[in-house]
């Protein structure tokens, strides 16, 4: 795939989502869906890599590049992951004076819920990937707990459920 | 302040090299690391300013983390400070992904590597549920006349963003902007 575009693509995915993994609803539909670049594993596998290190989340889009692109396709991933965060230096100049005003904030919150129900609909199929059986619900159920109501570090997480994956395929 | 705890570009890329490639658990985790380091410890920026860097990243496209460090760092030392912020905080840690995408890729035929990687995927699908639940818990209302028409808002923009990608297959961008179109001209009572 031409480098250029694959950065384009994945700056497009990046400049119109506002968290990590909210541009997966634009990446899945540009490299799974409609140029069939990758599978919905290929891409669940993009996002435990980006989310098994450190560092922010939306670093599966460098794994994502690279998986297409090999180690020339990661960099222009990494140029699409860093290129929109420059846009809040001009934003401070410009949109601080304007952060209260009502209309402003209710159209961000409007954004933000699309991008959540975006979410979703690309999280469904993901899911349906990594469900293998009882024990990888237990697990998806386990990780939405953990994370949504303790304060354990995500790494340990991941490394519980490497774990138990491990423990579980010594038992079968 | 004294001129050994002045910044510089150096010290700030130091910084933040060291907080963001040694933190797991995503950006709200780093961001606190940081501004223990930055607004307690070095007192380099004051907490007014940190706030509003952090408020103005939320509205930022992208990932909210990197343009956090990108403001952070422009406060601090200008656009040197922004572009060392960056680049110290996600090359190491994308160049460790790749490796990790690399060494997914090399196990693919080993069985005790791949039920840990099963594991894992696994995990993540629930981390995604749980990313959801995050964006939307804060726009939940209470079960109050008001509370319940927020909650309308969220069912509407978050259900009519879903139903129109899974179900009628539409694109992502003018989902996003029909939602925020809907948001300009359906102001909530809160945001009067």
């Amino acid at each position: 795939m031409n480098l250029l575009v694959l950065y384009l693509l994945l700056l497009k995915a990046s400049v119109t989502s506002f968290s990590g993994l909210g541009s997966l609803p634009m990446v899945r539909n540009d490299f799974v869906v409609e140029r069939h670049l990758l599978t919905d594993h290929q891409l669940n596998m993009a996002v435990v890599a980006g989310r098994t290190g450190p560092g922010p989340f939306g670093l599966y889009l460098v794994c994502v590049a690279y998986a297409v692109g090999g180690i020339p396709g990661a960099f222009m991933g990494f140029l699409a992951l860093i290129t929109p965060a420059f846009l809040v230096i001009p934003l401070m100049r410009w949109i601080g004076a304007r952060a209260d005003i009502p209309r402003v904030r209710s159209a961000i919150r409007g954004l933000l819920l699309a991008s959540a129900g975006l979410l979703v609909s690309s999280s469904v199929p993901l899911t349906m990937d990594a469900f293998t059986g009882l024990f990888s619900a237990i697990l998806m159920a386990a990780s939405f707990g953990v994370l949504t109501f303790t304060r354990i570090d995500s790494a340990w997480l991941m490394l519980g459920a490497a774990g138990a994956g491990l423990a579980a395929s010594l038992f079968r | 302040m004294n001129p050994q705890s002045s910044p510089s570009v150096k010290k700030l890329t130091e910084i933040f090299f060291r907080v963001g490639n040694t933190t797991f658990g995503g950006g709200y985790v780093t961001i606190g690391m940081l501004g223990r380091e930055l607004v307690d410890t070095r007192r380099w920026i004051s907490s007014e300013k940190f706030d509003l860097a952090f408020a103005l990243a939320r509205v930022t496209p992208g990932t909210n983390l990197i343009a956090f460090c990108a403001a952070i760092g422009a406060l601090i030392c200008g656009v040197a400070g922004a572009i060392g912020a960056v680049l110290a905080l996600t090359a190491p840690s994308s160049a460790l992904a790749v490796l990790i995408a690399y060494g997914f890729e090399r196990w693919q035929g080993n069985r005790v590597a791949m039920a840990a990687i099963g594991g894992t995927v696994a995990a993540v699908a629930g981390m995604m549920w749980a990313t959801i639940w995050v964006i939307l818990k804060p726009h939940v209302g209470r079960m109050t006349m008001r509370g319940m028409t927020r909650n309308l808002q969220v069912v509407l923009i978050t259900g009519g963003a879903f139903v129109a990608s899974r179900i009628f297959e539409f694109t992502p961008l003018p989902i996003i902007l029909v939602g925020t179109l809907i948001g300009f001209l359906w102001k909530d009572a809160k945001d009067s």
